[in-house]
């Protein structure tokens, strides 16, 4: 390596950095836990009983599902400009993410509330609880932890996910590698570094995951 | 005779579709009664018991515990409050314990008293702490489901279950998941509460228990009642031909 490219390096990880505890960061932290709170919202509406919830429920995670995320990005922020409502690249990111989020989420959600058994649900009817109380204290609390490590894994492709927010000139770790390496011409050090920040981040997160998971499993055998 | 009923029920029908597994039963029990509900596998023990806490909701027929008297009729649903109301007066101790993991003994033994009775932790707490020790788990307070024996796994169940001062208990085959060196512990509860005057429904394939303990037994075959009594009379001296035969299979006892 030449004393430019180390010079390069040094100057670029800074604001590297600065980009992902700034930007990167912020933008999954606020999607993911909004984002939980639409799939939990949305796997609930799944099972009900009322069957106009589910409908509206399946149709959102049907588009969801069936469209990219970046083009998903691009309705919210170039899209709705023609009707009027123009959003910042941070709101239309996080109003992105949070859908996909939720409507994936709803499904991992889902599928953990359907994998507990029958038994929990008739021994919390037994004892006089209401289906909601059934649900918060008995169920939940026990699908919580068939989810986390699905959930887990979704929480680390969010982080990776929101370079996408780039392209919506959202300031986060990849847009600004790609402002550096224009001004540097040094594509193969910057995005080279900008991976390791990537990949620094998602080791964080696995070990704290590998934390709550054991945190969850104290009560269960094996 | 004299004392007061506590469970009445007359022609109740329940039907799975097209499988009618309830074909008409008629019961009454006293209070501080025992009733051993016996039969051949299928016979609908399982969905007689169901029906007492409203888990299986019958079709047809009449249903009355303690003050709470309910009319079935097919198409007519009950109100959710008379429901939950019912089951705060029932207990019920399932074949499989269906402990609550995720929770310790004492926290299972707690939480309906908190959700549902709306009692502070402090005094939920003490009537678990006292039910634990009247089941003989006093030192298992913190222990979670899995760490505990199938038998002892019962037992809190069975605490559980009395936590809210039921009118009744109802026991599904609580000792047929259990390895044979277990079955004496949770029996010897049983017995105990029968002995305080406890109401209870207890559905066995424990013949020499249900003799025992209970003061009534039935005996159902194919969704009917064959045979209705007191033990002596029931497993003692049967007389419908299906009773004598299922006896025959199910017991040493020679009651030709
Ligand atoms: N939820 C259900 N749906 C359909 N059939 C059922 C259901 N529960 C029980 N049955 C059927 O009803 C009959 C009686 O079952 P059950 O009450 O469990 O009998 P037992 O407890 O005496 O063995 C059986 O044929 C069983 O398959
Ligand atoms: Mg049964």
């Amino acid at each position: 390596m030449s004393e430019r490219q180390i010079d390069i390096l040094l100057d670029s990880l800074l604001p590297l950095l600065k980009a992902g505890v700034a930007f990167t960061i912020p933008l999954t932290l606020v999607s993911f836990a909004l984002g939980m709170i639409v799939a939990v919202l949305t796997a609930l509406a799944r099972l009900s009983s009322i069957w106009p919830l589910r409908l509206v429920a399946g149709f959102y995670v049907w588009v969801i599902r069936g469209t990219p995320l970046l083009l998903q990005l691009f309705i919210i922020f170039y899209g709705l400009t023609y009707v009027g409502i123009i959003l910042s690249s941070f709101t239309a990111a996080t109003i992105g993410f949070t859908l996909s989020v939720g409507a994936y989420g709803s499904e991992i959600v889902r599928g953990s509330i359907q994998s507990i058994q029958k038994g929990q649900w008739e021994a919390a009817a037994s004892l006089g609880m209401t289906r909601g109380q059934a649900l918060r204290r008995i169920i939940i609390p026990q699908a919580a932890r068939v989810s986390v490590p699905p959930l887990g894994n979704s929480f680390i492709s969010l982080l990776k996910d929101t370079s996408l927010a780039g392209s919506i000139m959202y300031l986060e770790m990849f847009r600004v590698s790609q402002q550096i390496v224009a001004t540097t011409y040094e594509p193969l050090l910057v995005y080279s570094a900008a991976g390791v920040i990537y990949l620094l981040f998602c080791t964080v997160l696995t070990w704290l995951q590998s934390i709550l998971e054991k945190r969850l499993a104290r009560y269960s055998a094996s | 005779m004299s004392g007061t009923t506590m469970i009445e029920i007359n022609n109740l029908h329940k039907s799975f579709g097209s499988l009618e597994v309830l074909k008409g039963i008629d019961l009454t029990l006293e209070k501080g009664k025992v009733l051993a509900i016996i039969g051949p596998s299928g016979s609908g023990k399982t969905t007689l018991l169901r029906c007492f806490n409203l888990l299986e909701v019958p079709d047809q027929g009449m249903m009355k515990i303690g003050e709470m008297s309910l009319q079935f009729q097919q198409g007519n649903g009950i109100r959710t409050a008379d429901t939950l109301a019912l089951r705060k007066r029932t207990g019920m101790v399932f074949q499989s314990f269906n402990l609550f993991p995720h929770m310790t003994a004492i926290q299972n033994i707690m939480e309906a008293q908190v959700t549902v009775q709306g009692k502070s932790k402090a005094a939920a707490r003490s009537r678990a702490a006292e039910l634990l020790g009247k089941v003989g788990l006093g030192d298992k307070a913190d222990a979670y489901p899995h760490q505990l024996s199938g038998g002892q796994q019962q037992r809190i169940a069975i605490a559980r279950a009395m936590a809210l001062d039921p009118d009744v208990l109802l026991f599904d085959e609580p000792t047929s998941a259990l390895d044979p060196e277990l079955v004496g512990d949770v029996l010897k509860v049983i017995r105990q509460l029968a002995a305080e005057g406890m109401t209870m429904v207890i559905v066995t394939h424990e013949m020499r228990f249900a003799e025992n303990v209970a003061d009534h037994i039935v005996m159902m075959d194919g969704g009917v009642i064959v045979e209705s009594g007191p033990p002596e009379q029931v497993i003692g001296n049967p007389r419908s031909p299906r009773a004598i035969q299922f006896l025959n299979r199910v017991t040493n006892y020679d009651v030709t």
